[in-house]
């Protein structure tokens, strides 16, 4: 210590004194030492804990030669050996238990090569050297090494740039090594290239089939490389963008008709590297996957990332959610990178599918949901002048509202794109969001109700699952937010199912919960439907020119979806004013795209009429959607109960804590939602026992009386058959119908309602979808078909209408 | 933490049909480090894939050691089980839960099916509840049956679920035992940390 600004104290021996008053195993630490600081603490010396311990005679350094030659068959062991590692670093596992183990990869990235050149396994070479080519298997080698390097860099930024939880999904630490993401992709394609065509050149001496093998993954890895290249650097259609991914996938079915060649190098592996990384972290074994799991991955991740880019194709945002929502439930889930992908695709540089404002999408959503042709939507309100014309105030409430709601609506889209235990977590957080939406929208919607002089509807008259003489107003955009608060608080619920968090025995009561919320939900879209062919019919009498909707032309115009004459005719259809019979249709404001092709050209109909018919549709599909949710859950719901009764299902016995505080527990993530309110433990209780409350024999006192297993049997029945015709219902949708358009049909279990729809004509359209707006849909289960069980068909307590918030 | 998996597979020994004896269940206490400490660790070592550092191991004991308790032979007094706890406020929560946490469960493999484990969560509960716990939380392996099992029949529930919570890559469950209402009638808030990285 020779400067002259710091006095240097010897304090050893008073620190020492101070020690000898402690005895061994006392702690003294601030309040900032936490369990995580005494978790991170490393035993030196421990050689389970300390990476730098050696064994008696163990040598520091790696001594394997990254110099010496290599036969054919170890090139390829080396190669599938990293494909496995690869894959498990797609998987979760960090870089220092996977690729980071390699010698070669090792050598190749460390030190940090400025250029290409400079990155190879043997560094400083002499002029000579660059004279003598190098050696032919390690060229190839190293060719396919540097591709996967460079792959894995942007595999690491896609993930990065998203949202993805650290050490959960995925460990994007690199330990200070260079992934080369300076080195430009196509100079390590050509390096690709070059060793493909030496390998060509020597395929006779090493054997055709061990040739053809090595080709197969330099192949692989220069489509890898090409499919990140245009997902980052230059998109474009989705079918451009499927084309390298599509390449891989078929590259693999190569690779797996040619196996058993390959010879295994185990010592080009060792987990004595982790030594030389920056990290605290123990030895970690390197992971193992076999050959067949990582190909297994490497293909679902290649037909993963085919149908995730068919998102680009948008065509409304209902069919967005749908696809999200499903690619997302599949099983497995599709792995983190997709995931991210998908993020990216969605939202890059915040411009939607990189082609829309979060404005055009939540228009168009609010358009399709509460307010087709709606003068709140007119983009002329955005261009009127004078502060005081009523337009001016419109176009200013909304753009509040906008602003306050696209955060939460996005968030949508993000969680879904979480991993499932993630997406069950955060719809907990985002419930609440949607409550202050709703809230808010509350606001917003009197202000603008104000400025329009709405009258109020009595639109129970027009509903069957609710009743009731009081008049409402529309209140489109709160509407819109209930809706999603319902759906997000179904999600949750079924999550539950899916994650298998819930206990035996609770699943009676958590499945009539289910069913609770989808019948409030179909309430509520009976409200909004009410409101909207109220207003369909208003605009078709009226001699008023209707508002402009803010339509998005579909990305891919040529293209179609099945089912698409909703609205959308084809060239050679008349346009939809011709065949609309029964009343004198609204102007028609048609925009038409022309394919080189003619026979593919067709119009898009921007007309009121065609809002509403996408709106009335959409109202549909979802009340088919909650009825299918409701019925189901109540079957499934008495099955339990019956289980319970027959002695299948006992409740441990719980010496600790009681059932009530369990179901605060249960309901922990809805206890702040206003409306629909947690149903009391007691309502709970009785619903999962079959035992009825009924309010209307017994006056203030209530008696409980438990109904028969006959009584729930058959109920169980009706539900179940009630279900399966609103099924099938749906079923026979178009894409366009159940807003499933634009996925391309990708490939999802055949279970699934919203995509099975190929075996509808798209060129014969159901009188229901080109003619009129689609009635309230006939075969839709009922609430109150079941006289032997009337708890169960009350309707609802906490009602559909917003209005009682 | 991971210590909280009751591996039921692999024993090296077998198992003993009959218990010897009515077993010692004491409470831990500091002047017993040098005694027990070690035994502890290695048991505890034994299903880990990475061992504790001794300094987690003080942290629990050296601040909540009447929370932790050990079941011993009665002959040898040698250790057969053991279970570590802490009880914090939880101040993420509002109003603050005062919370509980089941860190640490393990019996030799040799002793169980015999409902030591049990055992040692009900001394464990039952003294974090006399000094007023509101709630009791652990993580446990979703593979963990027997774990999982132990803590239901005593009344946990499942709360959610973990996504690759431990280092072999497995998710896990985190517990519940609500010992009182913390109906707050207010909103209901979520911890910070719970939301990780912010919503973009």
């Amino acid at each position: 210590m020779s400067n002259p600004g710091i006095i240097a104290t010897d304090i050893t021996k008073k620190f020492l004194s101070a020690c000898k008053t402690l005895e061994t195993g006392e702690i003294v630490k601030d309040g900032y030492f936490t369990l995580f600081e005494a978790v991170g603490a490393l035993e030196i010396g421990d050689p389970k804990m300390d990476s730098g311990c050696l064994a008696p005679g163990e040598t520091l350094e790696e001594t394997y030669d990254v110099n010496r030659d290599l036969e054919p068959a170890e090139v390829l062991g080396i190669i599938d050996q990293l494909i496995c590692l690869e894959m498990a670093w797609h998987m979760g596992y960090p870089l220092s238990q996977t690729i980071l183990t390699s010698v070669y990869i090792e050598a190749l990235v460390e030190p940090m090569p400025v250029t290409l050149e400079d990155a190879d396994f043997v560094r400083k070479r002499t002029p000579w050297d660059r004279y003598n080519p190098r050696d032919v298997m390690k060229k190839v080698l190293r060719a396919y090494c540097l591709g996967l390097v460079r792959t894995c860099s942007d595999v690491l930024e896609t993930i990065r740039d998203e949202l993805y939880y650290e050490e959960e999904d995925f460990v994007t630490n690199t330990y200070r090594r260079s992934l080369l993401e300076h080195i430009d992709r196509s100079e390590i394609r050509n390096e690709i290239a070059a060793a493909k065509l030496i390998l060509h050149q020597v395929r006779e001496r090493i054997g055709i089939d061990l040739a053809q093998a090595l080709t197969f993954r330099l192949e692989l890895r220069s489509a890898f490389l090409r499919a990140l290249e245009l997902i980052e650097d230059v998109r474009g259609s989705p079918e451009s963008l499927q084309i390298p991914w599509c390449q891989m996938h078929s590259i693999w079915e190569g690779m797996l008709k040619l196996s058993g060649l390959a010879k295994e190098v185990p010592e080009a592996f060792s987990t004595k590297l982790q030594r030389k990384l920056a990290s605290s972290m123990p030895p970690r074994p390197i992971v193992t996957l076999s050959f067949a799991e990582a190909a297994k991955h490497f293909m679902k991740l290649c037909n993963d990332a085919i149908d995730a880019v068919k998102i680009l194709d948008y065509h409304d945002s209902q069919s967005l959610l749908n696809f999200v929502f499903h690619f997302q439930a599949q099983k497995p889930q599709p792995c983190v990178y997709i995931r991210c992908l998908l993020q990216n695709l969605i939202f890059k540089d915040m411009i939607l599918l990189d082609r829309l404002s979060i404005r055009q999408v939540m228009d168009d959503d609010l358009s399709i949901v509460v307010m087709p042709a709606h003068e709140f939507l007119d983009p002329i309100n955005d261009i009127v002048e004078g502060m005081y014309d009523y337009r001016a105030a419109i176009s200013h409430q909304m753009e509040n509202f906008r602003k306050r709601s696209a955060q939460s609506y996005i968030d949508i889209f993000r969680v879904l794109c979480q991993n499932r235990c993630r997406v069950r977590r955060m719809l907990c957080h985002l419930i609440q969001d949607w409550e202050q939406v709703q809230l808010e929208a509350e606001h917003v919607d009197q202000v603008l109700q104000h400025q329009v002089d709405e009258e109020p509807l009595d639109y129970q008259a027009h509903t069957t699952l609710t009743h009731g003489q009081e008049p409402g107003y529309h209140l489109p955009l709160s509407s819109w937010a209930y809706l999603y608060k319902l759906r997000l608080m179904e999600w949750i619920v079924q999550l539950g199912f899916e994650l298998e968090v819930y206990a035996p025995d609770e699943l009676a009561g958590m499945y009539w919960y289910l069913s609770h919320l989808a019948k409030t939900r179909a309430q509520h879209v009976e409200r909004i439907q009410a409101f909207t062919n109220h207003r369909l019919n208003e605009s078709r009498s009226s001699r008023k020119p209707p508002p402009n909707t803010p339509w998005i032309r579909p990305s891919q115009p040529h293209h179609p979806p099945e089912g698409w004459p909703l609205g959308i005719t084809s060239s050679v259809f008349p346009p939809t004013h011709a065949i609309s019979p029964t009343k004198e249709p609204l102007p028609a404001q048609s925009t038409s795209f022309c394919s080189p092709t003619s026979a593919a050209a067709y119009h898009y109909d921007t007309s009121a009429e065609a809002a509403y018919i996408r709106s009335l549709t959409y109202l549909r599909s979802t009340i088919l959607d909650a009825a299918i949710t409701w019925e189901f859950a109540d079957t499934v719901s008495v099955i339990y109960t019956l289980l319970s009764r027959l002695g299948l299902i006992k409740p441990p016995p719980r010496p600790y804590g009681t059932d009530k505080d369990r179901y605060e527990v249960r309901m922990k993530p809805f206890k702040s939602i206003s409306v629909p309110e947690v149903p009391s433990f007691e309502t709970w209780k009785a619903h999962s026992t079959g035992t009825s409350i009924m309010p209307e024999h017994s006056g203030p006192s209530e008696t409980e009386e438990e109904e028969t297993s006959e009584q729930l049997l058959s109920f169980a029945l009706q539900a179940v058959s009630q279900a399966k015709k609103a099924f099938t219902v749906l079923e026979g949708l178009s894409e366009r119908e159940a807003f499933a358009a634009g996925g391309g049909g990708f490939s999802l279990p055949s279970f699934d309602p919203l995509h099975a729809t190929t075996t509808t004509t798209p060129t014969t359209p159901t009188p229901s979808t080109t003619t009129h707006p689609p009635p309230p849909p006939q075969p839709l289960p009922q609430p109150e078909h079941n006289q032997a069980s009337k708890h169960r068909t009350k309707p609802p307590k906490a009602g559909g209408d917003t209005n009682a918030g | 933490m991971e210590g909280t998996t009751e591996k039921a597979a692999v024993t090296e020994t077998p198992r003993v049909d009959q218990l010897p004896g009515e077993l010692k269940y004491i409470k831990y206490e500091h002047k017993l480090e040098a005694e027990y400490l070690p035994a502890i660790r290695a048991l505890i070592s034994k299903d880990l894939s990475e061992p504790y550092s001794i300094y987690v191991y003080r942290y629990f004991l050296y601040q909540w050691g009447h929370l932790c308790f050990m079941a011993l032979h009665p002959v040898d007094s040698s250790l057969i089980g053991v279970i570590i706890c802490k009880l914090e406020p939880h101040a993420s929560h509002s109003p603050p839960t005062l919370r509980g946490y089941i860190a640490m469960l393990a019996v030799s493999s040799q002793y169980r099916g015999h409902g030591i484990a049990t055992e040692l969560v009900r001394r464990a509960i039952d003294a974090m509840a006399q000094r007023d716990a509101d709630e009791i939380v652990l993580e446990t392996e979703e593979t963990n049956i027997p774990a999982m099992r132990l803590y239901e029949r005593l009344g946990f529930v499942r709360s959610k679920k973990l996504h690759r919570y431990y280092l072999n890559g497995n998710s896990a469950y985190r517990l519940v035992l609500l010992l009182r209402s913390v109906d707050d009638g207010a909103a209901t808030h979520y911890p910070l940390d719970d939301r990780g990285i912010a919503l973009r």
